[in-house]
């Protein structure tokens, strides 16, 4: 009986030893940790992105550009005219700001950029590539974030004009149709039109942050502004 | 000396700089490329084009540079080898192909953006091409996303460690008080 109760007793300070243990070497250095990187985390926030940039420069195989600069080729013009000739455009390449976009009083007014990477979406708003300059006569197919410069898409309405303004001209878009779409419904765009149509998106719903599977989808059509002649030589 | 140098090399770029732009345009060597990247390959009696998207994205090229014709009588031939290698694998669509095959059509992509001093070359997946001039300068950077994610903020990466962070705590926490729960019952017992 006193065996019996000598072996329970034993088993319990075991028990008791594996528990305090568990608490000492497994636990509270986990929550120390926690705490740690949390306050670490909150101090270093203003620089986590840049951390996260050089973090990666070693972590991936490809080049990244997290680069916060960019070049503008943009300087106002004041060409409303019927034309521009081609060789009086100085077409951007990815990444350049080479103009303006605002919508009055609905909020979007922001830099225009050529490409719609990281560069172009952290400062402005970005022409898709594979898409055209305005003037050019064909689909300008423009994003922007939600929760910054195309914020305001969600103020918009049928008949707001959308002013782009470029170094080779200025120019009016009429809005005249909205959509909420997934994001892989090809039917949103049409990178083979031949007449000059803008499309702007952004990820719906608005202020949601994350990623969404929805984008809301702004067309307008061109009322003024040069179209570029003598492109095809 | 070293003075001259230092002005030398900064008029220099300063040159270089100011002709960085370029005029748009197409002439006519560049729209015999355009014309022939249009062409479809006929893969099994199915009809399949180069995307509008890469097309497009040739095209804004070609407004930055002026192609001789050698040089696109060089790209043509290449295009048509490429065309005439998908007509040859027997498949109805370029999903199909297998990797080596990918990785051929790739090395065709290659050889005529190596034409303009240009390279291609394959992004983290399969699907993304990217071309980057000779100083590292992308000029095309494709995937199969033309819309992208545009509700991604630099606000997520807080947000997700945040509760990250909250969920370790809570864990950590409840764990705490069961093990003390439990040495408190066993020296009871």
């Amino acid at each position: 009986m006193k065996k019996t109760k000598t072996k329970n007793s034993r088993a319990l300070k075991r028990r008791k030893k594996f528990f305090k243990g568990l608490r000492h070497f497994l636990l509270i250095p986990v929550l120390v940790c926690v705490l740690l990187y949390g306050f670490i985390f909150t101090a270093t926030m203003p620089f986590m992105s840049d951390i996260f940039s050089i973090g990666s420069m070693f972590l991936q195989n490809e080049d990244a550009n997290y680069s916060r600069s960019y070049e503008n080729i943009f300087t106002p013009s004041d060409n409303t005219g019927d034309t521009v000739n081609a060789d009086d455009v100085d077409y951007p390449s990815i990444d350049k700001q080479f103009g303006t976009l605002k919508i009055e009083n609905r909020g979007v007014d922001a830099k225009l950029f050529f490409g719609d990477g990281s560069v172009a979406l952290r400062n402005g708003v970005g022409v898709y590539a594979g898409s055209f300059i305005p003037g050019y006569g064909k689909t300008i197919l423009i994003s922007g974030h939600n929760n910054t410069y195309f914020n305001g898409l969600k103020n918009v309405k049928k008949g707001d004009i959308v002013k782009i303004r470029t170094s080779y001209g200025n120019y009016e878009y009429r809005i005249n149709n909205t959509r909420i779409a997934k994001a892989d419904d090809k039917s949103t765009y049409d990178l083979n039109a031949e007449e000059e149509n803008l499309i702007m998106y952004t990820c719906y719903p608005f202020d949601e942050l994350g990623l969404t599977e929805q984008r809301f989808f702004v067309y307008g059509e061109k009322i003024s502004g040069p179209a570029i002649v003598g492109i095809y030589e | 000396m070293k003075k001259l140098s230092a002005v030398t090399v900064a008029l220099f770029l300063v040159i270089i700089s100011c002709f960085s732009g370029y005029a748009a345009g197409i002439n006519a060597a560049e729209q015999s490329v355009l014309s022939n990247m249009r062409t479809p390959a006929n893969m099994n009696g199915h009809k399949v084009y180069v995307p509008a998207a890469y097309i497009n994205q040739a095209e804004a090229h070609f407004n930055t540079i002026d192609m001789t014709q050698q040089q696109a009588d060089t790209i043509n031939g290449i295009i048509s080898q490429g065309r005439a290698f998908l007509e040859g694998t027997g498949k109805s669509n370029i999903k199909d192909l297998t990797s080596s095959q990918k990785q051929t059509l790739l090395s065709y992509a290659s050889k005529a953006a190596n034409v303009l001093k240009l390279t291609a070359v394959a992004g983290s997946d399969e699907n993304r091409i990217k071309i980057i001039t000779k100083d590292g300068t992308v000029i095309v950077d494709e995937s199969n996303n033309i819309i992208k994610t545009t509700g991604y903020s630099s606000l997520l990466t807080p947000v997700l460690a945040g509760s990250a962070l909250f969920i370790a705590l809570v864990c950590a926490s409840a764990g705490l008080i069961i093990l003390k729960k439990r040495e408190l019952v066993y020296e009871k017992n």
